[in-house]
């Protein structure tokens, strides 16, 4: 029988033959074909929509359609878009990397490449497989500076490695006027510069149509939030947290804005009892969670434990819609005030605010607050979280975990941590023993 | 009317304990090294019980499994945190507890509770064997003592020798130096249970001290960490008759109220 699992450890560290398959059109063309037979095995046909685009994209990527660019996780991408490029996120990667279970080999690459282990494991991981000739060549690197410290800093040592320019946006701690006007020029000249660097002609239509876009996913995401605030659930939270890679890669696309009105329908769909199999939702919903962070990637048996026990993620911090309407007309302005907007870089008492007001809306039992051991930003206010949101009346487990790397988990402890907290759910809502 | 029996067993990383319970009266409680395998230390902890209390299985009503190994009991009727059963334990003995702090063998927890003896917070540290039972077996073997000798020891010692590691192998070299320096062993074994009491307050005081405080699990049994948590605390502790088998009580409590709740 062939040894799949060792194929693949094989190719990752031979990086010839791994250029060599993964930038054939072949493999995109016998791969997609398996792909689309899978669609029927999808909880949401839009998971299996976002399947196919990012698959596409990803194709696009290594066969070398158009020039990549790297952008790191909360840069306003649509500016890629808008130029015709194809943006491609390394931490997206790095989660895909990590499912697949290669988390282990890349990061310890990426140690190896001198990358200390108290470092975020989604860098420790693109480091890993950058260093390896895993990922597809950028043209260019976008970064920020807000909410994760270590991105420009690793995209600044790739833009070494790769030869190539990181184009910068700083980001200031305020939202003034000025501080709006300083983020739009920075963000009119990086588009200039990008146009410049991938040979594209800055369009201004075209860009004014990645904001569209870009809107109508915002628009689009909004309409599935507030269907989500239906109780049972009409969707599982733990698929929900798939669409990142939307949020993170496809604003700006025409297919994230398609990708997320079929989610809208199709959730409309279940709320109205006309989903597969007549389902209207998680039935067996008992505790309706709060999820702050991400959730781990790697082989871990968390989120099916929380699932199996009754727990449903009824709505995720990072499915929050949080900006306002964007305005095709003023693209570097909108751009600008959607990126500074985001609630976690502000004082730790606005992500406070944000998340009591999520869980009232959507009428939740407690909160988990998944802390990525190596992100500062998110887990730095853990505990002032917790005895804030804890005043308000909602349980709130602070669960110490790693989205990557495995290595440093006791699986036991944490799925012990999250039981006891959902005992004390149990406790709460039925007023009953356990 | 035949009164419930219950059974609570709490599979540790050590020992492996098991209570019978008779409508809130104990009939019988049993502590056994765990050994390598947890299964078959709580089918024997259970055989035990169920001796002692001259009773068969097909007497007990309903059987809660805890602890590290609950998931490996095969005739329990569910599984149920160590950290509700400690809490719902504890409440038990005194009513008036509030928090509970459990040292087992390969963990600490510091568990809020409410007057039913319900979770209502906690904090658990298992990243490493710092402050845990495990830690002070391995620091008695370094000092040539059984696990049992290290309250006696502490209470010989006139001060506390510096452990300024908190890491299991560091802290165990620096045992070694002291030894090497001819630091009278009272007193690294009184520095010992300080670290340890040093690490436990701070998990105890993040969560929120509450009084009145109760020590469970089989680190209770040492007087010397005791005595230094309660005054890192600055809280008197209770302690149970027997602090190890609080979690197989819980357990024993919660089967009595769940097979009560389903019997209605």
């Amino acid at each position: 029988m062939m040894d799949v699992e060792g194929f693949m450890r094989h190719m990752l560290c031979d990086r010839q033959r791994w250029d060599r398959v993964l930038s054939s059109p072949l493999t995109y063309t016998l791969l997609g074909g398996v792909l689309r037979l899978t669609r029927g095995n999808w909880p949401l046909d839009a998971m299996y929509q976002m399947g196919v685009f990012a698959f596409n994209e990803t194709g696009r990527a290594y066969v070398g359609k158009a020039p990549v660019v790297w952008s790191s996780a909360f840069f306003p991408v649509e500016l890629a878009w808008g130029l015709g490029l194809c943006p491609f996120s390394p931490e997206v990667a790095a989660a895909y990397i990590a499912t697949l279970g290669f988390g282990e080999e890349t990061m310890s690459m990426g140690e190896q490449a001198g990358y200390s282990r108290d470092i975020c494991s989604f860098h420790r991981c693109i480091a890993g497989a950058a260093s390896a000739g895993n990922l597809p060549r950028p043209a260019a690197l976008l970064a920020s500076t807000h909410l994760c410290d270590g991105a420009p800093l690793l995209f600044q040592n790739l833009a070494a490695l790769y030869g190539a320019p990181l184009l910068a946006l700083d980001i200031p701690y305020n939202s003034s006027p000025e501080a709006v006007r300083y983020v739009a020029g920075q963000l009119e000249q990086l588009w200039l510069s990008l146009a410049d660097v991938t040979g594209q002609r800055p369009d201004r239509d075209k860009l004014a149509e990645a904001v569209r876009c870009s809107e109508r996913f915002r628009v689009q995401m909004q309409r599935v939030n507030e269907l989500r605030c239906r109780v049972p659930s009409p969707v599982s939270g733990n698929d929900m947290l798939g669409f990142v890679y939307l949020f993170f890669v496809g604003q700006g696309s025409r297919e994230a804005a398609e990708i997320a009105a079929g989610l809208a329908k199709e959730i409309e769909r279940r709320v109205a009892g006309l989903g597969r199999s007549g389902q209207t939702g998680t039935q067996t919903e008992k505790y309706r969670l709060l999820w702050m962070h991400l959730k781990p990637y790697y082989n871990n048996e968390l989120m099916k434990f929380v699932e199996q026990d009754g727990g449903v993620l009824a709505m995720e911090e990072f499915s929050h819609v949080y900006w306002t309407p964007l305005d095709p007309e003023q693209p570097f302005l909108s751009l600008a005030r959607k990126t500074m907007s985001h609630f976690a870089f502000k004082p730790v008492t606005e992500r406070i605010r944000v998340m009591a007001e999520l869980a009232r809306k959507y009428r939740v039992d407690g909160i988990v607050h998944f802390s990525h051991h190596g992100c500062r930003t998110a887990s730095g206010g853990a505990l002032m979280i917790k005895e804030a949101l804890r005043d308000e009346g909602w349980p709130v487990l602070v669960l110490e975990g790693d989205c990557i790397d495995g290595r440093n988990e006791a699986c036991g402890g944490m799925l012990t941590r999250m039981q006891a907290f959902l005992e004390i759910l149990q406790e709460r809502k039925l007023g009953c023993a356990l | 009317m035949r009164l419930m029996i219950t059974a609570g067993i709490d599979v540790g990383s050590l020992s492996t304990d098991a209570v019978l319970m008779r409508d809130g009266e104990t009939l019988s409680q049993i502590i056994i090294n765990t050994g390598a395998m947890a299964r078959a230390a709580a089918e024997r902890a259970f055989e035990l019980a169920l001796s002692a209390a001259g009773l068969q299985a097909s007497d007990v009503d309903a059987v809660i499994a805890t602890g590290y190994g609950r998931m490996s009991v095969p005739f329990a009727d569910s599984q149920v945190t160590e950290i509700s059963c400690h809490g719902r334990g504890s409440a038990w003995l005194s009513p008036k507890v509030r928090t509970v702090i459990d040292i087992g063998g390969q963990d600490s927890k510091a568990i809020r509770i409410d007057g039913k003896g319900n979770v209502v917070d906690f904090l658990m540290n298992d990243k490493c064997a710092a402050g845990t039972g495990r830690f002070l077996e391995v620091m008695a073997q370094r000092l040539e003592l059984e696990l049992a000798e290290l309250g006696r020891e502490d209470q010989q010692a006139a001060r506390a020798a510096q452990i300024s590691s908190m890491c299991t192998v560091f802290a165990e070299s620096e045992v070694v130096s002291l030894i090497a320096q001819g630091v009278p062993r009272p007193e690294i074994v009184r520095g010992l249970h300080r670290s340890i009491a040093e690490r436990t307050a701070g998990l105890a005081n993040r969560l929120g001290l509450a009084p009145e405080v109760m020590m469970t699990g089989g680190v209770a049994k040492n007087p010397g960490v005791v005595r230094a948590l309660s005054e890192k605390l600055g809280a008197k502790i209770i302690l149970p008759p027997e602090p190890q088998i609080v979690g197989a009580l819980g357990a024993a409590l919660i089967a009595q109220q769940k097979h009560a709740r389903q019997s209605v």
